[in-house]
């Protein structure tokens, strides 16, 4: 019997009765399945970056949803760390991305196919 | 060192008489030996390096000569402070490989000497002559100074370096390094004309006919660690005459004492040139002369006696001498056949040749009527007088431009210059043919005399084997001394052989060979004539009837120098006074003098059974008045048909000119017997159609099946990966997208997958 | 977690020279600017030396309880080939600018030269790898291996001045974040599945209730996000391109830093679930056995990975390392070759890792073939870099030499440079597995360990995949030891870095030599790879919390009670 349970029986509300673990997994999937959707279908690089920032958050829900149902805070902890890397990831993505402007004025990722096969 | 063997003489005389085997372990010593590969080694890195340093000298020759005789006194040494037992001279760890630690579970090979007088008996003769015949080359290779000499004397000393490990062995494992390495410097020397044709196949011919008895030879090696779990000499013995194998079963009727002297026995004959495996012998007179007289004559076709001799307690050990018999029968008809064969041809080195083979021919059937000490007596003598025949003959062919053929050449003794070079013929003659009172005679005796007296019921039907040997030892006389009158005797004629251009001007230009010579000038395909067709038929067909010219007026033979005369006089001297050896008494053995007392106190003594005794007379006796009686029929005979007039021709012969003699009138009459005899009964092309024609069909069969079925196969198969790697490469469109479509398709179906497998 | 401090020296000595090197290198004076890849090397070697004399202690303060001695051997190895790779990244960037310098052009712009920032990033990569390594918790895995792959982006981008380094950069940095959204959403569900981040407390959770199916999702999806890292199907699109792009000493690093950071990821987390599941375990959990259980049964079942995560691994491993040959054979460039080949590679190390540490003896060990087989590859594709990073041709309009690429540009290399003919020609022999060379010891131990496994079909797989992979390598010795020059007008002639050579050379004498000492190594590695499992005991108590399994329907609290425990 899960604590969770246990705080119900207590007499503790649960804010949403009907709300359980499974609807945040599904939003986090659902978060995690539209960044990729967008990284796979958009051209512009900072589009395409954001999307991948999306999964990360993906990942952060589902971290902090398992947390709560755990009772544990190793998940939100993960959550901060995901936070700091996911602005370190954004500065380097900037950078790389205007190196690229400078060199090919535009920032559609189909004008880099030079290397193949 | 004088002062030192005058001081052991007597200490060895008063020894009292003890085998060396029986039962005392072998004690550490005799270190003195490891001089001999050292030497060795020594003198073949410096004639190697002699050819990258450009030194254009005798200077290795000299070197190689004064190593060689400084192992020759090691040897020297080590023996005259041996007195009897076994010593072992530990070297270093060679091979070892260990699965565990109970009996037979170690193959160990170490780089050790076996010290005992079997060993000695060997070293003594191959260093010696080794020595001896290095310094006959010094001048016999003159014309090759340089890169030849440096390749000839490096070959040379590796081969004595070989000869002393097979020779020397504390193990198998190391005669069979010994043995591998005899036979690839054999392959060398028989090849260092490099550039004729004929001398690179007779090489060839001498390898793989070597490897095919050396089969054996590795089998009876790994048979005999299954049986006694261990390859060195000592333990070995130990067992055997304990009469045990490993197991502790008794080995006198098992498999044991059947099979490996059967295997030991074939790669015997294949390095001794015995039956089936003879005929590379013959073509190996294609090296040049000393290496026929050291290596072909002397030293290492003696191998497979010594190792016969040296595993003799395993082949005694057998109940009923079934590997003996088989050794002798094979030994008496491999004389006999070669005999013939040496009665028929022209070429001179290859009538010695033949006569080798039958001279080892007698050595096996001695150790195969249970004489070890009359094999190993008549290996010591043979190896001194073949090695003067050879010389001489050798001296011949190089003063006359290689000329080899017996027709062209007449009267050569009486010629300036080349009296020693006759004088030592005739001492090598008398020996071979076993004139009364020569080192030859008293040899052949000991093993003609055991053969009548050895039981039939120990091996086959010794009588016969006598009888063979008996009738042998006529034909023997009458071929050695066909070839002295021809060639020794007789009015002064000569044809120069086709070296003759070579001498014309002297020498020919330094550093090229007698083929490049020859390449050169036109006339390339002389030299190769002069030593294949002019041995058989085609010689009649192409020369028969024509008169030749006797005289050539430009030509003028070229009598041997010092080192050729010195060499001769050493060996001819060493001829007879081997006879001497057996008159030496010694406490260790009743009969065989010097080389019995050496026999006896070794691994390969063996109380030789006699029970011929007719009326008081030993088969010893009856045996001296025979032989010598044969011996000199056979001489009578070549006198009479080959002889000149005169007191050269013992009054017999009639000869006048060098092409003909009696005997071409007698031949038509022999029919076509005569006619495959000189053919060398057609061996050779025997072989080639039962032998190397079907395998060369098979190669050829296998050759194309490679060629189409699997080189086909394998192009198949290394074309897949190509085909695939082409479908596939449209993956890498270089389209960032692209890729992350791949990567998130490849998740999807991962997961996919997962949950079919979970279902 | 201040107890662990003792086993982070190399990483903070490391991190303290990077400190020192991002300064040093923007100093005024060009002396002290050179001084910064000696600093570095300093710090690599003082890390080795440090790593070298770190006695993992038995037990929870070590970090990791399943792979207790992994920590000295790997960073040893990491700081080992890491200053190899160091002497090959003498003038990857400010070439061009400290010429300008020198000659007076212009003046120094702290803003203009990259020296810091470059080496910087080589060794906060080299930091994170190491500190992989000593991971034993899940955040402290997902930070190494962003530490480690992140600096990697930016050397790939600013390794040349060419737009091809351009792409190499942008491709790998987005698939590469692609990879680490994959990875970290499975380390999310691992975390949901067992209710903890701590490796040891998961595989005493594992131990405990079996693998249930939000775990195993996860650790499905935290290999296919870590085969980014090691360029394994299907995450391997991208190495080709990035290989190509980048400049070779970069492309060296690589192929071996990310390489690292991937298999020791993939090993910890295969340690975690462990190689104690029977082979015939049905069912949607799934349960080790533990030792006494395995004892009872006399062996009489086979043990090994969870069925799903078996199968996984095995189509990954046998698809890696045939997509990577296939691929390789049909390439002009030498670095595409390299590339592809060192897919095939990553597959080849899959096998050992799926064959697990079995008895734990050298030739049985999977865990040591892998880690041994790091080794051999890291110092045979250094070499192979190396020789291109030795080369390069004319400069174009830009002042930008042209890079000497194709197999035909490094054709009669005998003629002209012989002593990188051999380095190429040793360092493929080596990578190709011929024996008595360093590759042949690496490579045997994966097939025995597979074989032990069980895995006979992956095994054929490997061998039918060597054969395959021998003909490149052999195109490749072909080209530079026997072909004739090409009489093309592109010369090949050697860079100015004599430090280049030395890491070729360097790599190529250890791919003889240490085959011939590398009896000790192979200890070593053995010692390495020794796994403790706790399912070899008898299993600890269930954990406080329940782990999420899908379908369960309980409220979800919220917000939380302050105090509720």
């Amino acid at each position: 019997m899960s604590d969770a349970l246990t705080l119900a029986q207590q007499g503790w509300p649960a804010a949403f009765p009907a709300v359980t673990l499974a609807h945040y997994l599904f939003v986090s999937a659902a978060m995690f399945t539209v960044g990729l959707i967008g990284f796979l279908t958009r051209r512009n690089l900072i589009i395409m970056f954001l999307c991948t920032e999306l999964m990360f958050q993906a990942a952060g829900i589902a971290l902090v949803a398992f947390g709560r149902y755990h009772l544990d805070f190793s998940g939100q902890t993960f959550v901060i760390f995901i936070l700091t890397v996911a602005a370190a990831e954004a500065a380097m993505a900037l950078a790389l991305v205007v190196l690229l402007f400078r060199k090919r004025e535009t920032l559609s990722a189909d004008e880099w196919t030079e290397m193949k096969g | 060192m004088l002062h030192q063997a005058l001081h052991l003489l007597p200490t060895l005389a008063a020894a009292p008489p003890a085998h060396a085997d029986s039962g005392a372990a072998a004690t550490p010593g005799g270190q003195l030996l490891m001089l001999v590969p050292a030497l060795c080694v020594l003198a073949a890195l410096f004639s190697a390096l002699s050819g990258p340093l450009k030194i254009r000298s005798k200077i290795p020759g000299y070197f190689s000569v004064a190593c060689l005789a400084g192992a020759f006194v090691a040897v020297l040494l080590t023996y005259l402070g041996h007195e009897s037992g076994v010593k072992i001279a530990h070297g270093f760890e060679w091979i070892t490989f260990k699965w565990g630690d109970g009996p037979g579970q170690a193959l160990t090979g170490n780089f050790a000497f076996y010290v005992d007088s079997l060993t000695l008996l060997w070293m003594l003769f191959v260093t010696g002559l080794g020595a001896l015949i290095a310094l006959y080359s010094v001048e016999y290779m003159a014309d090759d100074v340089g890169l030849g000499y440096a390749r000839y004397f490096f070959a040379f000393n590796i081969f004595v370096l070989s000869m002393s490990c097979l020779v020397m062995a504390d193990n198998l494992l190391l005669l069979f390094l010994g043995w591998e390495g005899v036979g690839l410097c054999s392959y060398l020397l028989i090849g260092y004309f490099y550039k004729k044709p004929v001398a690179v196949a007779a090489a060839k011919k001498a390898f793989i006919v070597n490897r095919i008895g050396d089969l054996g030879l590795v089998l009876g090696l790994l048979a005999t660690f299954v049986a006694f779990g261990t390859l060195g000499y000592d333990p070995l013995f130990a067992m055997i005459r304990a009469g045990v194998d490993a197991k502790g079963a008794p080995i006198a009727d098992s498999w044991v004492t059947d099979v490996i002297p059967l295997l030991l026995m074939a790669g015997a004959f294949g390095k001794s040139a015995q039956v089936f495996f003879y005929v590379w012998l013959p073509d190996a007179m294609e090296g040049p002369t000393p290496v026929s007289a050291l290596i072909h004559a002397a030293t290492m076709v003696t191998a497979g006696v010594f190792l016969i001799a040296r595993m003799y307690p395993l082949y005694a050990a057998d109940d009923d001498h079934m590997a003996l018999s088989l050794v002798a029968w094979c030994g008496a008809i491999t004389a006999l056949w070669s005999a013939t064969i040496g009665m028929s041809i022209f070429d001179i080195k290859r009538v010695m040749g033949y006569s080798t083979i039958s001279q080892l021919g007698y050595m096996f059937a001695g150790l195969g009527l249970l004489a070890p000490t009359g094999a190993a007596f008549h290996t010591l003598t043979h190896a001194f007088f073949k090695a003067t025949l050879f010389l001489a003959v050798g001296a011949v062919m190089h003063g006359f431009g290689g000329q080899l053929d017996l027709r062209r050449l007449s009267g050569v003794a009486r010629m300036r210059g080349f009296g020693i070079v006759g004088l030592a013929m005739l001492v090598g003659s008398l020996n071979l043919s076993g004139v009364p009172g020569t080192a030859g005679f008293f040899s052949k005796d000991m093993i003609l005399a055991q053969g009548f007296s050895t039981p039939a019921s120990m091996i086959e039907a010794p009588q016969a084997i006598a009888w063979v040997l008996l009738l042998t030892a006529g034909l023997t006389a009458y071929y050695t001394f066909r070839a002295f009158f021809r060639v020794f005797t007789g009015p002064v004629e000569y044809l120069p052989g086709d070296d003759e251009h070579l001498l014309e001007h002297g020498r020919h230009p330094k550093g090229t060979t007698l083929a490049e010579w020859h390449k050169q000038h036109g006339h390339g395909h002389g030299h190769d004539h002069a030593h294949t067709e002019l041995t058989g038929v085609a010689a009649r067909r192409a020369h028969g009837r024509k008169d030749f010219d006797p005289t050539t007026e430009e030509f003028d033979p070229h009598p041997p120098g010092w080192a050729i005369n010195a060499s001769l006089v050493i060996c001819a001297l060493l001829a007879i006074a081997a006879a001497a050896l057996y008159f030496v008494k010694t406490p260790h053995a009743e009969e065989g003098g010097w080389v019995g007392g050496m026999i006896e106190r070794s691994s390969a003594a063996f109380h030789s059974p006699h029970e011929f005794n007719l009326l008081g007379i030993t088969s010893h006796s009856a045996m001296y008045l025979v032989s010598a009686l044969v011996g000199l029929t056979g001489i009578a005979v070549a006198a009479f048909l080959h002889a000149p007039k005169g007191w050269q021709g013992l009054f017999l012969g009639s000869r006048d000119t060098a092409a003909t003699s009696r005997a071409d009138a007698l031949t038509p009459r022999l029919g076509r017997v005569a006619r495959w005899a000189r053919a060398k009964w057609y061996v050779d092309e025997l072989y080639d159609w039962f032998l190397v024609k079907p395998l060369r069909g098979i190669a050829y069969v296998s050759s194309w099946i490679d060629k189409l079925l699997v080189d086909g196969l394998v192009d198949a198969a290394g074309a897949l990966p190509a085909r695939v790697g082409r479908v596939l490469r449209p993956s890498q469109s270089g389209v960032l997208h692209g890729y992350a479509a791949g990567m998130a398709g490849g998740v999807a179906l991962v997961l996919l997958l997962v949950l079919i497998v979970l279902n | 977690m201040i107890d662990r401090i003792e086993f982070l020296w190399p990483e903070i000595a490391l991190f303290v020279t990077t400190c020192v090197v991002m300064v040093l290198g923007l100093s005024r004076r060009i002396e002290s600017r050179r001084m910064t890849a000696l600093v570095t090397g300093l710090g690599l070697i003082i890390a080795g030396v440090l790593a070298a004399r770190t006695t993992p202690i038995p037990g929870p303060r070590s970090g990791q309880v399943l792979l207790p001695e992994l920590i000295p051997y790997a960073k040893v190895l990491i700081a080992s080939v890491g200053s190899l790779l160091l002497l090959l990244q003498a003038g990857t960037v400010d070439r061009a600018e400290e010429a300008a310098i020198a000659a007076g052009q212009r003046p120094y712009d702290p803003l203009r030269t990259n020296r810091a920032e470059y080496y910087a990033f080589f060794l906060f990569s080299l930091t994170g790898l190491m500190l992989c390594a000593s991971a034993d918790d899940l955040i402290w895995l997902f930070l190494a291996l962003e530490l480690t792959s992140l600096p990697t982006y930016i050397m790939v981008a600013m390794s040349t001045g060419r737009a091809r380094s351009r792409e190499a950069g942008v491709k790998y940095f987005f698939l590469g974040a692609l990879g680490a959204a994959v990875f970290l959403y499975g380390f999310a569900l691992i975390y949901g599945g067992t209710g903890s981040t701590n490796l040891n407390a998961i595989h005493a959770h594992l131990a405990a209730h079996g693998l249930n199916l939000t775990a195993l999702a996860g650790f499905i999806l935290a290999f296919l996000g870590l085969c980014f890292k090691i360029a394994a199907v299907p995450m391997h699109f991208y190495a080709a391109d990035v290989y190509q792009g980048a400049a070779p000493q970069v492309s060296a690093f690589l192929a071996f830093v990310p390489k690292a950071a991937g298999f020791i990821s993939i090993l910890l987390l295969t340690a975690t679930i462990g190689w104690s599941y029977a082979a015939d375990a049905q069912g949607p959990l799934y349960t080790p056995i533990t030792q006494s259980a395995y004892d009872a049964l006399e062996g009489a079942v086979s043990m090994g990975l969870p069925e799903p995560i078996r199968v996984f691994l095995w189509v990954i491993a046998a698809l890696t390392m045939t997509v990577g040959n296939v691929l390789a054979i049909l390439q002009k460039s030498v670095k595409r070759i390299l590339a592809y080949s060192s897919i095939a590679h990553s597959g080849y190390m899959l096998v050992a890792v799926l064959a697990g540490p079995n008895n734990g003896t050298f030739s049985q060990s999977g865990l040591a073939a892998v880690l041994f087989y790091l080794l051999v590859y890291g110092v045979g594709n250094l070499g192979a870099f190396a020789v291109l990073a030795c080369l390069e041709g004319r400069p174009d309009a830009d002042g930008e030499p042209a890079e000497i690429e194709d197999v035909d540009d490094i054709r009669g290399l005998w003629k002209t440079r012989p002593l990188l003919a051999w380095v190429m020609t040793l360092s493929c022999l080596g990578l190709m597995g011929l024996p008595p060379l360093l590759g042949f010891f690496g490579k045997l131990p994966l097939f025995t360990s597979g074989l032990a496994a069980g895995e006979i079909v992956l095994v054929v797989i490997l061998g039918l995949n060597s054969a395959v992979a021998a003909y490149y390598y052999l195109r490749l010795i072909k080209a530079s030891l026997i072909d004739p020059p090409s009489d093309a007008d592109l010369p090949a002639t050697p860079t100015p870095f004599a430090t280049r050579t030395l890491a070729g050379v360097l790599s190529a004498a250890g791919v003889v030599v240490l085959a011939f000492v590398g009896g000790g190594l192979m200890d070593r590695s053995e010692r390495a790879a020794r796994y403790t499992s706790m399912m070899a005991v008898a299993p600890p108590p269930p954990p406080r919390k329940t782990p999420y399994v899908p379908g369960d329907d309980t409220p979800f609290p919220l917000p939380i009670p302050i105090g509720a425990r």
